[in-house]
């Protein structure tokens, strides 16, 4: 059954399938730093959304939805308009291609980024085997 | 004539004689500057008889016409002949501000021909050129040749353009250095300013660049400027050099490991450019104008090096992981030495990658090297080497003919990594398909810089408008061929403007600047027929000197499959992208020929 994409659920689910995933594990046994994913409004979703998840060497912690960006702080923010977001989520859009062309921005610690571009791809593509439902 | 000084200074080495030329201004229409203007001038002076180290064969230092303006990014300078490394067309380009002063020192470019009796040194200040006898500059590093002259012309705002040992014992795999460690490497027209006994060209001036609309440009400038604030590349570059790549490409399978016969391993990650600047980075260096200063000044406490330009991604690649040597130490005081010699990082790594590889096959032993044992991971070896090629000496002059040449000597030209002769970079044509293409029409041999698939593929926008749209890196088709071709002609047209190609301000602004800077009233189509044409006349110059359809090939080595990391099970079919390719230049399909009519 398929999960509401801006909803605690999803990003519980998110969570719970990377503390599952031994290539995620492996690819970010380097990486430290919680993240807010903000989906920002676009024509086809008019709120903006932010997720929190705490990512410590290959586990996942902490994921919850927030309600503003003053709940909490984190090291890096991940944005972009949803249909970027769900674009990449479907496998439409590579996710480096979205990060070098700037549809999708990340904030952040430029040293962990560049040293651990795994950590980062394989992220998306556990994300992406998540069975969402974008809503339409 | 808007965005040229009109002036090339002409070099009879033979007669010791200078004199000034008009600028063929239906070249520079045609064909712009750098590269492409040389290609264009060089059509007519070259011919299958010319040999690269003779004195016949012209040597061409050219700017462009946004060279020395106030554009970010346009700071760099060709060199063009026949290359004696490959037999073929050879160019090379540098940044730094040697090409800006050439310009304010009233000339687009120096065309030399012949040979001095004695090594000699050329001076260019404010349009007044002379020639001067080296003494005891000849055997000088390319550090101490640069600044002797600048105490000589008591001036340190002195450009220097020179060679180092290797240049002088002809070396085919030597460059060109200026403004401390920048080099025009590929493709060894060091040798060639060797050949004609020119240690250095040393350029300053006064003089200002002609522009047809100064304040739109300035405009316009001040407008590409604002992009490189908030863009991830320019900033990857800006805080980790080149070397930032290291990690990605390495992720995607685009990082030659083992002499291009591993797709991953895990040590290469020690090579990244984040380490490179915690632990070694001094400070950042900048070509001019330049907002990103990608350039890095490091150091090395265990081999005593306090000041070493580099590394480069290229270096880190070609003397590292190429060679299994994962230690970023080892890789900047290697790169040194061949900064201090004078040579090409790419062309000598891939070349003692292939001894290596002989080594492991039992195809090389140590009674063919004079005791040499080269073996993988070995730095200590590899410093010695390095220093044996610029010398001539041992084992180094057979590596001073490259990487296709051990190949012929050992009897085994399909291990050679080269693509006509020239050595392939380090980027995998099995990690970005698209490179296969660029690699094997490229018209200096295996070259990256004629077309970036590994930055187009990773999501680099901004030319849609011409046919530039990131693709997938892995297709396979006669659609990848063309896109491969469009984005080498683009890039021949930077070649020619001249630009860096880490600054991408998209079509519609890179087009007001020219028009600005120019008068002309171009459109986008007419940026890409001029990228067209350029790479055009690269070919026919080729075809004059013996090249043919069946040239346009890649290795065998690329043609198998990875087993392991982000490339694996990937291979180019060359067929179906070489015919994309050839449709998109409009070559003809049997001969490989392009049209001639452009040329007049």
């Amino acid at each position: 059954m398929s999960i509401k994409f801006h909803s605690d659920e999803w990003i519980k689910e998110l969570c719970a399938r990377l503390n599952a995933n031994e290539a995620y594990a492996k690819a970010a046994a380097n990486w430290e730093g919680d993240n807010i994913f903000i989906i920002q409004p676009d024509a086809d979703y008019p709120d903006t959304t932010y997720f929190y998840i705490n990512l410590q060497h290959g586990k996942a912690y902490d994921a919850r939805l927030m309600n503003s960006l003053d709940e909490q702080k984190a090291l890096f923010t991940t944005s972009a308009p949803f249909n970027t977001w769900r674009r990449v989520l479907e496998g439409k859009l590579d996710p480096l291609q979205a990060l070098f062309s700037g549809k999708l921005k990340l904030v952040g610690s430029m040293a962990q980024i560049q040293r651990n571009p795994k950590a980062v791809y394989e992220l998306v593509l556990v994300a992406a085997q998540i069975d969402t439902d974008f809503g339409s | 004539m808007n965005g040229y000084l009109g002036k090339i200074l002409r070099v009879d080495l033979n007669q010791a004689s200078l004199w000034d030329e008009t600028l063929n201004e239906n070249y520079a229409r045609k064909f712009l500057g750098g590269s492409g203007l040389a290609a264009r001038y060089l059509y007519d002076l070259l011919d299958a008889s010319t040999d690269p180290l003779s004195p016949e064969n012209p040597l061409f230092f050219l700017t462009g016409p946004l060279v020395g303006t106030s554009i970010s990014s346009a700071g760099r300078y060709s060199v063009c002949a026949r290359s004696p490394l490959t037999g073929i067309w050879g160019e090379a380009n540098s940044g730094g501000f040697f090409g800006p002063e050439l310009r304010y020192a009233g000339y687009d470019g120096v065309l030399v021909t012949g040979k001095a009796e004695k090594p000699i040194w050329l001076s260019i200040v404010n349009g007044q050129a002379a020639l001067h006898p080296a003494g005891e500059l000849w055997g000088s590093d390319i550090y101490t040749t640069q600044s002797r002259l600048r105490t000589v012309l008591r001036d340190q705002k002195v450009r220097v353009a020179c060679i180092g040992l290797a240049g002088e014992n002809l070396v085919k795999l030597a460059g060109i250095a200026n403004d401390h460690g920048r080099f025009a490497a590929r493709t060894g027209l060091g040798a060639v300013m060797g050949s004609k006994n020119l240690k250095a060209i040393a350029v300053r001036g006064s003089g200002e660049v002609p522009l047809y609309a100064p304040q739109e440009y300035k405009a316009v400038t001040k407008q590409i400027l604002r992009l490189y604030k908030d863009d991830f590349l320019a900033q990857s570059l800006r805080q980790y050099g080149t070397a930032v790549g290291v990690n990605l490409s390495h992720m995607l399978g685009d990082l030659p490991i083992r002499y291009f016969q591993l797709g991953e391993y895990a040590p290469a990650d020690d090579l990244s450019g984040v380490d490179l600047a915690e632990k070694y980075l001094t400070r950042n260096t900048a070509c001019y104008k330049c907002v990103i200063a990608c350039g890095r000044e490091t150091h090395s406490a265990m081999y005593n090096d306090s000041k070493v330009d580099g590394p480069e991604y290229e270096t880190l690649g070609s003397l590292g992981s190429l060679l299994m040597i994962f230690d970023l130490e080892a890789v900047i005081h290697a790169g040194h030495l061949c900064n201090y010699y004078g040579m090409d990082v790419i062309s000598l790594g891939v070349t003692i990658g292939l001894a290596c590889e002989l080594f492991e096959r039992g195809l090389l032993t140590s009674k063919d090297t004079g005791g040499l044992e080269i073996r993988y991971g070995d730095a200590e070896m590899v410093f010695r080497l390095i220093e044996l090629t610029a010398r001539q000496q041992g084992f180094g002059a057979v590596l001073a003919e490259g990487n296709a040449a051990l190949a012929d000597r050992v009897g085994v030209p399909e291990l050679s990594a080269t693509v006509n002769r020239l050595e392939v970079p380090m980027h995998e044509p099995r990690a970005y398909l698209g490179m296969a293409v660029t690699y094997a029409l490229s018209p200096r041999g295996a070259c990256h810089m004629e077309g970036d698939m590994y930055t187009l593929d990773l999501g680099q926008e901004g030319g849609e408008e011409i046919g530039l749209i990131p693709g997938d890196r892995h297709e396979n088709t006669f659609e990848k061929g063309r896109s491969a071709a469009r984005l080498q002609a683009w890039r021949n047209l930077y070649n020619s403007l001249i630009l860096c190609q880490f600054e991408n301000p998209g079509v519609h602004l890179l087009l007001e600047a020219v028009n600005a800077a120019t008068g002309w009233d171009l459109d986008a189509e007419d940026l890409m027929t001029l990228g067209k044409q350029i790479v055009n006349v690269k070919r026919l110059v080729n075809f004059k000197l013996g090249l043919t359809k069946a040239n346009d090939r890649l290795p065998g080595l690329f043609l198998k499959p990875h087993k392991e990391g982000g490339s694996a099970g990937f291979t180019p079919d060359m067929p179906t992208l070489l015919a994309g390719a050839y449709a998109e230049f409009g070559w003809d399909a049997q001969t490989g020929r392009p049209p001639e009519d452009f040329l007049l």
